[in-house]
């Protein structure tokens, strides 16, 4: 009797500990903004909920694509460098939103072949994705500059303003076009071969071959994806920022990282979710909002980001072993 | 019996591929120096180059043992920043402070390293996003330290960047030194073959019973204590410690390494290669520099360099 108590308490306990895993993350977020809100009155202004949202938009597009890479045992260091080169192009003409076409066509030129270069080096020269992916940002930023000789001149395109900037009934079109990619590609990654491949590949590219997949092919996707949203995301931020200049995006690449490894997307491969990688894009920005709604010295920032960084990957780490 | 001893040739060259890889990117740029411009060829401007790769040679020694370990440092930029923030705001143009503030950066070096041996040995995250982690707190209060230059050094100090010891750099002569006692602690020393072992095979190393942990700490703190050394460096060169002098160290440091065949997965390579990349590198810009070249040029030539690099060692095929 007491034996089937036992046994039927335990998978209950087991049930409420997997909950806890899987939405531990998001529960946290739900707490963090609670706490925000009792202890800074304006964290629930109209204003800063949209200041906040425009913030999370560039930033969690970039997420999505990292995600992908991190997914198949990567990491694209390279992003902010693409976001920069894109953001670049759009102040490189006129201005008007008849440029717009060759913007686009320029910007997902410049995400696709960095995307592409990144997943060749990595499958057929078996070089680190670390390495890979530093040395196409090397090499971007140098193109960047030369292209610029210093300081990017011209106007962004009223369109892209826009959509970087504005907003419709307190919606910022950014987020909008965040939850757009953010729908597109959770299916892609949950409901397509493609996807499943993905997770395979991730998990063990030895299995992924044996049961058939192209793995090389799977992870130059991957790193595509992730260059071709970079670009994106660069484009939507070259309407956010004030001034467009040859480091906007800077810090993405880490702040996209550190997300997806808050959000529990393993850097061992093979595990994680968009969602859940968002959440913890979501709780990074949230953070640094606090700290500077409390009027906190703008540089603690960074050891708050710091601190976050090496708990939230022990936590996982630990957790996984 | 010749078959033999030519393989045995064949393979040392193979293992120490990016020496000769390496070496022979240098003569080469010598040679497209020297024929640009007669001031190239002078033995003041060879000097220079010494000179100017002093800072950059002692972090990547550091970077060298921390990669070999299977880690990598991601800290080194903050902690240089660090460093030199406190080394010239401590002193702050007295004499008298000087020495207790050298000791305490090289204490506050180590300490750093030992933070992130500790973390990566008890948490069990990849160095990479330890150090990461580390860096960015670093990096938080140095800024929250001073905002600005810090303090100031007393104009004597500057000897340590500029001297000449026997018409040689004295900061050359220290960071070859500390190459070769490096270079002779990993093949001599039982903890030095520890780190080679670590590094390339975590499950064997364990299983014959490798102290892991001693051997983290060890190279961990060295990298720390090897940032700070190049800080000081830095700060008798610049005559002031700035919140951002070490920004661009952290990656930089990771390219001569790279150049130099270190394979990022750990366990094989050499300071040897590590030093001929950072003079390859030094060599580059100055070559550069006298072509007329931007910054922007130097910095695409860097990037392709790395790529040239890294995809001429393909790495261990991941099991």
């Amino acid at each position: 009797m007491s034996n089937q108590v036992a046994s039927n308490r335990a998978p209950a306990a087991a049930v409420g500990v997997d909950i806890f895993r899987r939405y531990g993350i998001h529960l946290f977020l739900v707490i963090l903004i609670c706490a925000s809100a009792i202890l800074s009155p304006a964290f629930l202004s109209r204003q800063n909920i949209s200041n906040v949202l425009l913030q999370v938009a560039p930033l969690g597009i970039v997420i999505v694509g990292q995600t992908f890479v991190i997914l198949v045992r990567g990491l694209d260091l390279s992003v902010a460098s693409v976001m920069a080169t894109s953001a670049v192009t759009a102040t490189g003409f006129g201005g008007g939103d008849g440029d717009m076409p060759v913007i686009v066509v320029l910007a997902i030129a410049v995400g696709l072949l960095t995307g592409l270069a990144n997943g060749l080096l990595v499958t057929k020269r078996n070089v680190s994705p670390f390495l890979a992916t530093l040395a196409t940002m090397i090499v971007l930023q140098g193109l960047r500059f030369g292209y610029t000789q210093g300081a990017p001149s011209g106007n962004i395109p009223p369109f892209l303003r826009l959509l970087g900037s504005g907003q419709i009934h307190g919606i910022p079109y950014g987020v909008m076009a965040l939850a757009a990619v953010a729908a597109i590609f959770t299916l892609i990654l949950g409901s397509s071969t493609f996807g499943r491949g993905v997770y395979i590949t991730g998990g063990g590219p030895q299995t992924a071959r044996l049961v058939g997949i192209d793995a090389d092919r799977t992870i130059i996707l991957c790193y595509v994806i992730s260059g071709l949203l970079a670009a994106l995301a660069g484009l939507l931020l070259s309407g956010f920022v004030p001034v467009v200049d040859n480091w906007v995006g800077r810090g993405f690449e880490i702040d996209s990282i550190v997300a997806c490894v808050m959000g529990g997307v393993a850097l061992s491969g093979g595990r994680g979710t968009i969602l859940a990688a968002l959440v913890g894009g979501a709780i990074l920005i949230v953070v640094f909002n606090v700290v500077l709604l409390l009027g906190m010295p703008i540089q603690l920032q960074l050891v708050v980001k710091g601190a976050v960084i090496v708990l939230a990957a022990a936590i996982y780490v630990k957790r996984d072993s | 019996m010749r078959a033999v001893s030519r393989s045995t040739f064949a393979r040392l060259v193979h293992d120490r591929r990016g020496v000769f890889v390496v070496a022979g990117l240098i003569v080469a740029l010598a040679a497209v120096g020297g024929l640009q411009s007669d001031r190239f060829r002078t033995a003041e401007n060879v000097l220079n180059v010494l000179e100017q790769s002093t800072a950059l040679a002692i972090v990547s020694l550091g970077q060298t043992i921390t990669i070999l370990t299977g880690g990598i440092d991601l800290s080194v930029g903050s902690l240089i920043s660090l460093s030199s923030v406190l080394l010239s705001g401590v002193t702050d143009n007295d004499p008298n402070m000087i020495v207790w503030a050298l000791i305490m950066v090289l204490l506050v070096g180590i300490f750093v390293g030992l933070i992130n041996a500790t973390c990566v040995i008890l948490t069990g995250v990849h160095p990479l996003i330890v150090t990461l982690g580390t860096g960015t707190i670093l990096q938080g209060i140095v800024l929250l330290y001073t905002l600005g230059p810090a303090g100031g050094m007393p104009a004597e100090f500057s000897d340590f960047a500029y001297g000449r010891f026997f018409g040689l750099p004295v900061g050359a002569i220290l960071a070859v030194g500390l190459f070769v006692a490096v270079g002779t602690f990993l093949r001599h020393v039982r903890m030095g073959r520890y780190i080679f072992a670590v590094g390339d095979d975590p499950l064997a190393a364990k299983m014959m019973g490798l102290p892991r942990a001693k051997v983290l700490l060890i190279a961990y703190a060295f990298s720390g204590v090897a940032a700070s050394l190049a800080a000081i460096f830095l700060v008798a060169r610049f005559g002031v410690g700035q919140p951002y002098t070490g920004q661009n160290y952290t990656l930089s440091s990771i390219t001569p390494v790279v150049v130099g065949g270190t394979i990022l997965s750990g366990g094989r390579g050499g300071v040897l290669g590590s030093l001929l990349g950072v003079y390859l590198i030094s060599l580059l810009n100055n070559v550069l520099n006298f072509m007329d070249l931007s910054t922007h040029y130097q910095m695409i030539a860097q990037g392709l360099i790395v790529v040239i690099a890294v995809s001429a060692y393909v790495e261990r095929a991941r099991s």
